[in-house]
């Protein structure tokens, strides 16, 4: 508890860290804030050419939406990856980049790592909005759905945060983690139903039937994936507007907050020793 | 004016001397262990007690723990023994200008230095215009920091950290920035810290200065404390002893 009290009466530090993120990322660049976008723009132009045309990977429609728009339906799982994938790389980064920072002045050490967060979420909501207007031009009845969008944000924010804590201080510990974690990243994408439907794997999964004459099917361990049911509840609620499927729903807040508990656990122990591990 | 400060009881800072460091995980595994090594004691078994109000230096060869013992009072180290204790608001200030952003304005990065020095936006609002008149940056306040000349980016750096206006003030070896004026500026501005009653812990290995500025010196040798006490005997004894050494 001592740490969010820690936290608490960091926040103007927090909020300036996170500025200085925020303002120096786009300086001296003509488009500023418009880079954002044209990173998640690119993907989502290289995966609708490979996977909507040349593969022809055909999700379902969204129901009771009715959107039928393989780009749309990329983006509502895209955009919360690359967040995620974001704040993983960054935070993990954020102690060792800040390192002079670190061993000449005292101040609250999770900062630097929460403020990633906060910087790469408001690249994130600046993406997110431009995906909500797009989605709304295109018929989707997303407006009563945006409470429960940001819940499910905020639980995104919440596990991403707990595992770049983790992160950050493995990689004090070991710089492989930073290289280490660039690979599971790429892995982990293509372990998640973001450019294709999950009902293809569920198809192959059928047909294989028990793994190895157990009841334990290939579907069965891709759930094991926390990244599914987020992608999942992203994609019911902007996508298909609807409620959530609530299994997944209660498995994105079990996973966020096992892994907030455990990252600032971690976080803590460690951070009395960070000057001198730098 | 008998209150305490800061008060250093029977500390003590270990670092690790590692003979084998294995920081990647390869050789972690392959080696089997992280790391060989024995432990070091930086600081062994000092303590002190500085008197409110008063002026604090800290002397010694390099490498007799000094820079360690400050970097424990700022919080920045623990200590492995012993306990620190300090009444009021310490603020350490061991290099000047870090956390400045490049790519930000001088401004800019008066509120950001001034809030990762623990002010609140209010205080440093309050204080802006001393801040910019002590650092003389005057008309490039709102340029970026990497345009300045690197005594510019030393005296605003400086400057910030001066008007934390903590009670105890930490310092390192920074009282050599900026030019002779600028020197004179900051002397006038710790004359003044005293005389409002504020402490000062300082590390110098200009004997004059600390002669001039400390009531009371602590001299250190390989992490002992050898001598304690009024600022002319102890520096006195100390350079004696420097001589003996040289001859």
């Amino acid at each position: 508890m001592s740490i969010l009290k820690e936290i608490l009466s960091s926040r103007e530090l927090l909020l300036n860290l996170t500025l200085r993120e925020i303002k120096g990322q786009y300086k001296r660049t003509v488009f500023g804030q418009l880079w954002s976008l044209v990173n998640p723009l690119a993907s989502m132009l290289v995966y609708t050419i490979v996977f909507a045309f040349i593969i022809r990977v055909q999700p379902d429609p969204g129901k009771p939406s009715g959107l039928n728009i393989f780009v749309l339906w990329l983006l509502c799982a895209l955009l919360p990856w690359t967040f995620f994938a974001t704040v993983l790389n960054k935070g993990m980064a954020s102690l060792v980049t800040n390192a002079g920072l670190v061993q000449k002045v005292y101040f609250s050490r999770i900062t630097l790592p929460l403020s990633t967060v906060g910087s790469v979420g408001f690249n994130w909501l600046f993406e997110m909005a431009v995906l909500l207007i797009v989605l709304m031009l295109c018929g989707a009845f997303v407006l009563p759905w945006i409470p429960l969008l940001i819940v499910q944000m905020i639980l995104l924010a919440a596990f991403a945060t707990g595992l770049a804590l983790l992160l950050s201080i493995a990689n004090v510990h070991f710089r492989d983690t930073q290289y280490f974690v660039t690979i599971l990243l790429q892995i982990w994408m293509y372990l998640t139903p973001i450019i294709y439907p999950i009902n293809l794997v569920e198809a192959q999964s059928g047909s294989t039937g028990g793994l190895l004459g157990t009841n334990i099917t290939v579907l069965d361990i891709y759930n094991l994936n926390p990244m599914v049911p987020f992608v999942n509840v992203f994609r019911q609620l902007l996508y298909d507007n609807r409620w959530p499927n609530p299994a997944d729903f209660l498995l994105c807040v079990v996973w966020s907050i096992a892994a907030l508990v455990v990252g600032l656990w971690v976080f803590r122990r460690s951070e009395k020793k960070l000057a001198e591990l730098l | 004016m008998s209150e305490v400060a800061v008060s250093v009881e029977n500390v003590g800072k270990k670092f690790r001397l590692y003979h084998e460091r294995n920081q990647s995980l390869k050789a972690a595994i392959m080696r089997r262990r992280v790391s060989v090594h024995e432990d070091f004691w930086a600081l062994n078994d000092v303590s002190f007690a500085v008197p409110a109000g008063t002026t604090f230096g800290l002397i010694g060869s390099n490498g007799s723990g000094k820079s360690t013992l400050l970097k424990c009072l700022s919080k920045i180290y623990y200590p492995d023994r012993g306990t620190i204790t300090h009444n009021g608001r310490l603020a350490g200030l061991l290099e000047v200008g870090s956390g400045f952003h490049p790519e930000l304005s001088g401004r800019e990065n008066i509120f950001l230095n001034g809030s990762i020095l623990g002010m609140a936006k209010k205080e440093v609002a309050a204080k802006f215009d001393e801040i910019v008149e002590f650092s003389g940056v005057g008309q490039f306040i709102d340029q970026p920091v990497k345009n300045y000349s690197s005594g510019m980016y030393v005296r605003l750096g400086f400057s910030i950290a001066i008007n934390v206006n903590p009670d105890i003030l930490v310092v390192d070896e920074v009282l050599a920035v900026g030019d002779t004026d600028f020197q004179e500026k900051c002397r006038q501005k710790f004359i003044d810290l005293k005389t409002a009653g504020k402490t000062v812990i300082l590390v110098s290995h200009s004997m004059g200065q600390v002669r001039e500025m400390c009531d009371q010196v602590a001299w250190l040798n390989n992490g002992d404390l050898v001598a304690i006490g009024d600022s002319g005997p102890t520096i006195d004894k100390y350079l004696r002893s420097l001589d003996g050494v040289s001859e």
